[in-house]
């Protein structure tokens, strides 16, 4: 059926359709702009594997601290014996933590924050534990992987 | 003698210095030996330099991977499509805009009242 | 875009209607040589590509000895469309060039310099020394063989300009020698003291054109002209140009991304038959032109108070054209245009073949 009057008028049309493509065009330049001003450098790793004997001869209610990414994690030995594997990042403002053996917690000097020996956070403003990690044994490796990664080690 | 030239005239011309030596064997060991010690030594360093002088470390400015060269072309043509139709409907936006201006009535009244 | 909330609130506060009409007031001159209207608008918009690739490239570039061509080198192969950033950043800086050349000549030729428009032509000309510098601080930051030795050799033949010579090359290489300190020195200015010059000296540019209107050449003035308003009729038309321009750029930049050379190390020789860009291929051919001495005197002193004469000359061409200044022809001047731009266009393609 043949209508008698257009339902748009020539202007409408045309600055639709202008502006239309002129917004397709400009988020196709600007998704390749984001693409490179947002390097997928240096992302977080799923889990990090580390030499066994690098780690066995560690003494009790110490640290040693091991390369989690571009951060750092903690292999921690508790006056008990207990092994533990943490992000030693702050979970306030991601300042790094250290460990005050003498009171057997974490300390986040930024803000004074206080962590136990398990990593929950009991004083100062940090509002949540700090995020711990699995440890696994894989003959003379050790891998210190993210909670409910599944490791997929590559074939050597 | 003579023939001794006439052959190693004929090995030179095939351009094999060792089998040029390899005649002069019968009558001077010695030389020979100095001579093939010096072409074992200077083969492998003319072998190597000769295309060293040559070869520039190629740094890779465009894509390598086969994956990548496809989605580069593939978004030039789609990026020439978008701009020639930019260029399409920019002329059509030019002539719609000149035919009205023709029609003369940008020349309003100057002192008409705005409606609010 | 109907908005008549918005429009209220801007009304409110500021003169919108001020606005509208003075943009309505600007009219283009219709005829036979407008299209060399767009020339100084493509030279713009091509800064404006260099000024955000730059933006882009020294996010990740490090100015030093040690770092900056592996820097370039990590960019190209490690990042996402890092080789085509850089790639449109490197022919980005080819046309706006190109086109600040073409503009150059183009407003030489048609005498848009005259009164009153004498100080457009002296802040445009300031502006192509800041662009040339461009060019020459940008390839360096290369740290390539090449560069190494083109930089080297300009800045050496900065210094041989009698009395400032030596206080201009100190100035630009930052020590005796092209050395790290040259390219911090030379990355300063590409990236900070340039772009700020040529901010200000664009606007200055820009400003006083709106100000004295689209010049119409002399061979024309007698005919009344047909303008035509600039909002909206030649906004489309420069916007459909700039696109064009853009589709060029792109696709130069896709086929013929630039190569890099191999670091560049001082103690070594210079490559063979190494040349400085395109852009400075005609002052080398001239200085190549004059013997070692002429009548007991440093020829290539000579060349170069020679060079720096023309230069000058051209530099003060508004205040010699008298004539044009009076609204008359001026052929004698004409000539001395087409015979800077035939000599621009020989020694340039001379070197370049060489």
């Amino acid at each position: 059926m043949k209508l008698k009057y257009s339902l748009i008028t020539r202007r409408t049309f045309l600055n639709t359709l202008f502006g239309g493509w002129l917004i397709a065009f400009c988020s196709g330049t600007f998704f390749t702009l984001m693409k490179f001003a947002f390097p997928t450098l240096g992302k977080e790793p799923d889990f990090v594997v580390l030499n066994k004997k690098d780690f066995m001869d560690l003494a009790s209610n110490s640290i040693k601290r091991f390369a989690w990414g571009g951060t750092v994690g903690f292999y921690f030995k508790k006056a008990d014996g207990t092994i533990l594997a943490l992000k030693g990042v702050c979970s306030h403002m991601e300042c790094n933590v250290d460990y005050r053996p003498a009171e057997k917690k974490f300390y986040c000097p930024c803000h004074q924050g206080w962590f136990d020996e398990n990593g929950k956070n009991v004083a100062g403003p940090p509002p949540k534990p700090l995020e711990i990690f699995v440890i696994t044994e894989e003959g003379e490796k050790l891998i210190i992987a993210k909670k409910g990664v599944k490791v997929e080690l590559p074939k050597a | 003698m003579q023939r001794m030239a006439i052959i190693g005239k004929y090995w030179r011309k095939k351009g094999d210095s060792s089998r040029f030596l390899l005649q002069k064997v019968g009558s001077c060991p010695l030389f020979f030996a100095r001579l093939m010690a010096a072409a074992i030594l200077l083969l492998p360093v003319a072998a190597v330099a000769a295309p060293a002088a040559e070869k520039i470390v190629k740094i890779a400015v465009f894509p390598t991977a086969p994956y990548y060269i496809y989605i580069v072309y593939e978004s030039l043509a789609v990026f020439w499509v978008a701009i020639l139709g930019l260029l399409v409907i920019i002329r059509m936006k030019i002539r719609e805009i000149e035919r009205v201006q023709a029609l003369g009535v940008e020349k309003e009244d100057q002192d008409a009242p705005l409606l609010k | 875009m109907n908005c008549p909330r918005l429009k209220e609130w801007l009304e409110e506060r500021y003169d919108l209607e001020g606005v509208k009409r003075l943009a309505k007031g600007k009219l283009i001159p219709e005829h036979r040589y407008d299209l060399w209207y767009y020339t100084g608008g493509i030279t713009l918009f091509l800064f404006i590509v260099q000024f955000l690739t730059g933006m882009l490239m020294a996010l990740y570039y490090v100015p030093h000895i040690d770092f900056a061509h592996k820097s370039i080198i990590e960019i190209v192969t490690k990042l996402n469309m890092g080789w085509f950033f850089r790639s449109l950043h490197h022919w980005g800086a080819q046309l706006a060039i190109v086109f600040l050349f073409i503009h150059l000549f183009g407003t030489l030729l048609l005498k848009s310099y005259r009164k009153p428009r004498e100080f457009v032509w002296i802040t445009g000309f300031i502006l192509l020394g800041i662009s040339i510098f461009f060019g020459l601080s940008g390839y360096l930051l290369l740290w390539d063989e090449r560069a190494f030795a083109a930089v080297r050799v300009a800045t050496g033949g900065a210094g041989a300009l009698p009395l400032v010579g030596g206080f201009i090359k100190a100035f630009l290489r930052g020590s005796m020698d092209v050395t790290g300190d040259t390219l911090l020195r030379f990355y300063a200015f590409h990236v900070a003291i340039l772009p700020i010059l040529t901010l200000g000296l664009i606007g200055v540019h820009i400003l006083l054109v709106q100000l004295h209107g689209m010049s119409v050449p002399l061979s024309l003035k007698a005919e009344k002209q047909r303008e035509v308003p600039f909002f909206p009729n030649v906004f489309y038309k420069d916007l459909a140009v700039w696109l064009t321009v853009t589709g060029l750029l792109v696709t130069l930049a896709v086929f013929l991304p630039p190569e890099i050379g191999m670091k560049a190390d001082p103690l070594a020789p210079p490559p063979e038959n190494v040349k400085p860009e395109w852009y400075f291929l005609f002052l080398m051919q001239t200085l190549k032109l004059f013997p070692g001495a002429i009548l007991g005197m440093n020829g290539e002193t000579i060349a170069i108070l020679l060079v720096s004469g023309a230069i000058l000359f051209f530099f003060l061409i508004p205040f010699f054209d008298s004539k044009s200044a009076r609204g008359e022809k001026s052929p004698l001047f004409t000539w001395i245009g087409v015979i800077y731009l035939l000599y621009f266009l020989t020694m340039t393609a001379v070197g370049f073949f060489s």
